[in-house]
């Protein structure tokens, strides 16, 4: 009954004020002074890491032939569930819009210096996994670097509280099985939308699953098989949703989906171009869809 | 794709491509009453309008956070989801626009309102607008920040036609839409006046709210500022089917084109990186490598806008029953494969949607009506008296902006007379948010504007 009654009231909480067919929303309050100094640091730091990458480029004899338009994958995906696919995406965009999002929005007023404590922790439990994929990968250099960075924000950090790895120029670059999967030359797959979580494809989806089990066989500081695991559960997923600056149907278009799917297929592609530098991937074959 | 579902939709709309076409051409001679096809406007002079190289680059890249005016800490901010009773009913595809959303940020005290209407395509929280709202929220203002109304959104929810684009009938839904946001803002916000602004469009849409207060008083809009708006719509929108047809071909060859050479510049430059990740910063930085020429910089600005006009062709063929994408007596329904429909759209430009959708609804619904009298009713001139005599009417522009030629700017420097501010830079909203352009925007939002000075 008590849950009942809180469910209602956490709704209502939710909810904002409804009258008349208005619907009002207090969000948090936006930091434009905030965020336009981030910008102007994030172009600048930009601009020396591209400087950076150039001389490295430039000093590289084996650099990888360069890809033509000829080895674009085709602009269709491979979608053989669609129809699945777009029941789960309006799923999700509701589920998003009652629940999910609001419940971000309002772990979004809590100070900003929690936020990244909290945020902080969990991009730390996530090195376990990179630490295995890399090695899987045979890139034992960022494996190390994965290693490190847990060591370090673990300690120094305090349970990885602060991210002092990334003030020593160690930066966050993670990665999981689906990688692993992409590095050992599987192509990604059928596009597949999954519940609450989002676009993916089956080759993600199962990497996905491959790094909860991984964590849930260390099972560190008990909190995946524990009585914490499904509070812990919760707020990794809201914090990761309040990190996450996309919202459903904001283009307002009725070909959203279409544009999702061949959005996220092809960053995945590129990622996977990405992985085998020396190597060209195979020519691709118009007729066949991307992703299969 | 070996989808049956996708098969079912693409053997009905290619089985009867005769049948739609022949329905659609004969709808068209019985509505025009006239034997021959719908001529678009036609477009004159070079594609990128008065743009010159650094034009086209401040319009792809916007403005240098650096040159941005000084900001607020903090702007609080109300989301607002608005049903409009005189709307049409939404069709199934498109259940997720049923109200209209703006955003709205009070001052504590009593202030001037400032209502901001986005351009093209927009929602109501684009990131001019954003820029726009820090700026007025701190000079004192509150403010509503409210979607085009050739954004999908606003289409669905708020017109009463259904077809996006003409200025006066998108100017009495903006403006009735005002009136019933303003009545259901909360209680303690206290309003002293109320100013109406716009940028691109938004800016055209402003003025004719303006316009349209004037006759009505139902507002008591005291003045309205347009930044880098267009003099004929579809002059301006001529000239960017012109660009995409130049700069990425004719149809949806040329948009597969692109999306190739694209993806493969994209991909050299990420295995150069040392990435892990494709995010934000990645694509940032690709664009100042991948866009070197001018021709490059015109294939981004014209595909930006081809894709704003494929939702608002989309939803205006769906309620006309033009049966151009869609068809009349079988809407796509909530879960139908859209694709194909993309893809032709993609390749449609906006002199398509004038002939095949626009100017047979207007046609029909306003008796006398030519496609004359249509693109005359789409040019700031059928306001221009107000524009000149009327001291509250001010706008921005760019001498450098690819939506107007000479002649264009020559007639708003004319018309606006001291009431126009031309910047030597910033192309087509490339300095939105600049200092000189947020203070020159104060200044005559507040009547403190005498002319440029300088």
């Amino acid at each position: 009954m008590n849950r009942v009654m809180s469910s209602m009231l956490l709704s209502l909480a939710l909810g904002g004020c409804a009258t008349d067919g208005f619907d009002m929303h207090r969000l948090p309050p936006e930091t434009p002074a905030a965020d336009n100094a981030a910008a102007i640091q994030k172009a600048t730091v930009q601009a020396a890491a591209d400087e950076a990458a150039r001389r490295e480029r430039s000093n590289t004899p084996d650099a990888p032939p360069p890809l033509t338009a000829a080895d674009a994958p085709p602009a269709q995906t491979y979608d053989p569930w669609q129809r699945l696919n777009r029941f789960t995406y309006r799923f999700n965009a509701r589920f998003d819009e009652a629940v999910f999002l609001p419940v971000a929005q309002g772990y979004r007023w809590l100070p900003s210096p929690i936020r990244t404590g909290v945020h902080d922790i969990f991009e730390n439990l996530t090195e376990v996994d990179s630490v295995i994929n890399y090695t899987l990968q045979g890139r034992l250099g960022r494996g190390a670097r994965s290693l490190g960075r847990f060591v370090i924000n673990s300690t120094i950090g305090i349970a990885g509280i602060f991210d002092v790895a990334t003030k020593l120029h160690l930066a966050y670059a993670p990665t999981g099985f689906g990688t692993t999967l992409a590095k050992w030359g599987m192509h990604p797959g059928p596009f597949l939308v999954i519940p609450l979580v989002g676009p993916s494809t089956l080759r993600e989806g199962a990497g996905l699953l491959v790094d909860y089990g991984t964590n849930y066989g260390i099972d560190l500081g008990n909190i995946y098989r524990g009585d914490p695991s499904w509070g812990v559960g919760t707020v990794n997923a809201v914090d990761e949703r309040a990190n996450v600056n996309f919202r459903y149907y904001s283009t307002g278009s009725p070909f959203e989906y279409e544009i999702i799917r061949f959005l996220y297929v092809r960053k995945l592609l590129l990622e996977d171009a990405g992985l085998h530098r020396q190597a060209i991937p195979r020519k691709s074959d118009p007729t066949v869809p991307a992703g299969e | 794709m070996a989808r049956m579902r996708d098969l079912k939709l693409f053997q009905r709309r290619c089985v009867a491509p005769a049948l739609g076409l022949m329905a659609m051409f004969l709808a068209h001679a019985v509505v025009a009453g006239d034997p021959q096809p719908l001529q678009a406007p036609a477009v004159t002079g070079p594609a990128t309008g008065l743009a010159n190289s650094a034009g086209l680059r401040s319009t792809v890249f916007g403005t240098p956070p650096q040159d941005i005016a000084p900001l607020p800490d903090s702007v609080p901010l109300l989301e607002i989801d608005a049903s409009m009773p005189w709307a049409r009913p939404a069709p199934a595809v498109f259940w997720f626009d049923k109200k209209l959303r703006v955003w709205f940020s009070a001052q504590e005290k009593p202030a001037p309102l400032a209502i901001v209407i986005a351009g093209t395509g927009g929602d109501g929280d684009t990131s001019a607008l954003s820029t726009l709202r820090a700026v007025l929220y701190g000079a004192g203002y509150h403010v509503l920040t409210m979607p085009s109304p050739t954004f999908p959104g606003f289409i669905v929810s708020t017109s009463s036609t259904g077809v996006a684009g003409d200025l006066m009938q998108d100017g009495a839904d903006l403006y009735a839409a005002m009136q019933r946001i303003v009545a259901h803002l909360p209680r303690k916000v206290r309003i002293t006046d109320v100013d109406v602004l716009g940028y691109s469009l938004g800016g055209a849409n402003a003025v004719i709210v303006k316009s349209i207060d004037a006759r009505e008083h139902k507002l008591h809009i005291r003045r309205a500022v347009m930044i880098n708006p267009p003099v004929s719509l579809f002059a301006s929108v001529g000239r960017l089917d012109k660009l995409f047809a130049i700069s990425i071909g004719s149809g949806d060859t040329g948009v597969e084109h692109l999306y190739q050479k694209l993806y493969a510049q994209l991909a050299n430059l990420y295995r150069a990186s040392d990435r892990v990740q494709i995010d934000a910063n990645f694509l940032l930085s690709a664009a100042a490598q991948v866009l070197k020429t001018d021709e490059e910089f015109e294939a981004a600005i014209a595909l930006e806008f081809r894709l704003d006009l494929m939702n608002m062709f989309f939803a205006g063929d769906l309620y006309a029953g033009t049966g151009v994408v869609t068809d009349p007596k079988h809407p796509p329904r909530v879960g139908d494969s859209l694709e194909e429909t993309a893809r032709i759209l993609r390749g449609k430009p906006f002199s398509e949607y004038f002939t095949e959708v626009f100017a047979p609804y207007y046609l029909a619904h306003r008796p006398g009506s030519t496609t004359d009298s249509l693109v005359a009713a789409n040019r700031l001139d059928i306001i221009a008296d107000q524009l000149r005599t009327d001291p509250d009417y001010y706008a921005q522009t760019n001498s450098n902006d690819v939506i107007l030629d000479r002649a264009e700017l020559d007639w708003l420097k004319a018309t606006l007379g001291s009431k126009i501010v031309v910047y030597d830079h910033g192309g087509h909203l490339g300095n939105i948010g600049e200092r000189q352009q947020v203070a020159d925007m104060l200044d005559m939002l507040a009547g403190r504007w005498h002319g440029v000075s300088r």
